[in-house]
């Protein structure tokens, strides 16, 4: 449950005894923080405080559905076409196209560059770092991709997402729950999540499974009997 | 004597927003949608900040010049608080519909179309506020809003915090307010006749509402000053709507 960390709400004042000091870093803010210099340190969001005294970091932890672009994050971009330089690439709906250069791919020269048709997917760091189409190589498993609110993705992004993130769903789907059921993902922190699999069921039942998990906010419990009904259901 | 119900709100209500509130008070039902920040068209872009851009729906028939005013004054006291300079060229947009409202919307009013709504200000407002929230949208501070109506009764001057519909049309003056989680005043609009002195009043009474923060609400002196206020704790209120809404979200943790 929830730590001892307090809720705050923009523009509120954040008890200085709460930010972290350390001699060895320089103190990082993260989302949901700006910085009124000299010396103030403000929320724009509402949500729970969470500082590390490790890394002399804080930020603010709420979930969100719109995705506002920001460096060093990795994100799934769909493309929509392609100029002389550049591809265009959509990374939420409705917002302006974003640009990720050809020769952004690793690899890439003038003479080789990534040939990516409009609609297809590609992961790409925060800095239009192009890290390489997604679901297209020749023997790959056709997929689709399933839209999670930004909090659920950062769950799905954890490196121990079942202990810090809670979220099990995957595990269990290709685990002893669903059956072994044989897929692979590739999350991004726009909120998208591309599912592949060999039979159009087992991305259909994936993604749904995420997206319930996401929406109805299943805790261990409720994602392992919601796996185990999807399957059931998909048989 | 007004029946002061406490509010109440749910965020998230359109699954399909970015943001989404319905609140209601005094009377009044509202829900608001927020999308952004999105593409903005180019005759709305500004080239170093966010377009705000505010549409109120009335509960019944199309909006009127009523309405645009509204969203007027609504678009520059939204402005203020969202960090519109961290979005240049975007777009913004709040919907506010309003459901219910203790008029009887389905009377012709085009002859008094000239004056503003004035109770129905603060519903708007505060469900613009929750929407915005709930979208985690960057904000500057909150902001929290009330009307007050100054009436004459028995002689005495009286103040009304969420006054009626019959209350305004009895009330000498009505004012809105809205201040900002810093105790700053953001907003004041007033109708009717009313001296310095009695607006300084009902500003008073306005601030109390509005900036009644729950620590200082302890012991004997909030039994008193909440007779003397008569309208609920907007802060509080807020406060816990949205710790509500933190706790699910992070029901992982």
């Amino acid at each position: 449950m929830a730590t001892d960390l307090p809720l705050v709400l923009p523009g509120e004042t954040i008890d200085a005894t709460l930010i972290p000091s350390s001699q060895k870093h320089p103190l990082r803010l993260g989302p949901g923080l700006r910085h009124i210099p000299p010396s103030d340190i403000v929320p724009t969001a509402a949500g729970q405080l969470i500082t590390n005294p490790v890394k002399n970091s804080m930020w603010i932890e709420y979930n969100s559905n719109r995705y506002t672009p920001s460096q060093g994050d990795i994100i799934l971009a769909q493309i929509l076409r392609s100029t002389g330089d550049f591809y265009l690439c959509t990374l939420s709906p409705h917002t302006a196209p974003a640009t990720l250069p050809h020769l952004a791919f690793e690899s890439a020269t003038k003479k080789t560059r990534p040939v990516l048709q409009p609609g297809q997917l590609v992961a790409s760091t925060g800095k239009a770092d192009g890290l390489g189409p997604i679901g297209v190589s020749p023997g790959s498993p056709g997929g689709c991709v399933f839209d999670v609110s930004l909090g659920f993705a950062r769950r799905l992004l954890m490196a121990r997402s079942r202990e810090e993130g809670g979220v099990g769903v995957l595990e269990m789907l290709g685990g002893e729950e669903g059956g072994g059921l044989a897929f692979e993902t590739a999350v991004g922190r726009n909120g998208r999540v591309w599912v592949g699999s060999e039979s159009a069921r087992t991305v259909v039942v994936v993604g749904r499974a995420l997206q319930e998990t996401d929406r109805g906010g299943l805790g261990m419990e409720g994602q392992r009997r919601l796996v185990k009904k999807l399957v059931r259901d998909m048989r | 004597m007004t029946a002061t119900t406490a509010p109440e709100a749910a965020l998230g209500v359109l699954p399909r927003a970015d943001g989404s509130a319905k609140y209601s008070h005094a009377g009044y039902t509202v829900t608001a949608s927020v999308s952004g920040p999105i593409e903005a068209q180019r005759r709305d872009e500004h080239a170093y900040e966010a377009h705000v851009d505010v549409v109120v729906r009335p509960a019944a028939g199309v909006g009127g010049t009523r309405e645009r005013h509204l969203e007027s004054i609504l678009q520059s006291t939204l402005a203020q608080i969202i960090l519109i300079k961290n979005f240049p060229r975007s777009l913004i947009q709040i919907v506010l519909q309003v459901e219910d409202s203790p008029e009887n919307d389905y009377v012709n009013t085009k002859l008094v179309q000239a004056s503003l709504n004035f109770a129905i200000m603060p519903a708007l407002i505060q469900t613009a506020v929750l929407a915005l929230l709930s979208a985690g949208v960057p904000m500057r501070a909150t902001l929290t809003a009330t009307a007050v109506a100054m009436a004459h009764r028995d002689g005495a001057k009286k103040t009304i915090v969420d006054p009626t519909p019959r209350d305004i049309e009895t009330a000498q003056s009505v004012h809105v307010f809205a201040f900002t989680s810093r105790d700053e005043l953001l907003l004041a609009e007033s109708e009717g006749d009313f001296t310095v002195e009695e607006w300084d009043d009902v500003c008073e009474t306005a601030k109390k509402v509005c900036c009644h923060s729950a620590p200082a609400k302890e012991g004997m002196a909030m039994v008193l000053d909440d007779e003397d206020v008569g309208g609920p704790d907007m802060r509080q209120f807020l406060r816990s709507t949205m710790k509500s809404k933190v706790d699910a979200d992070l029901h992982w943790k």
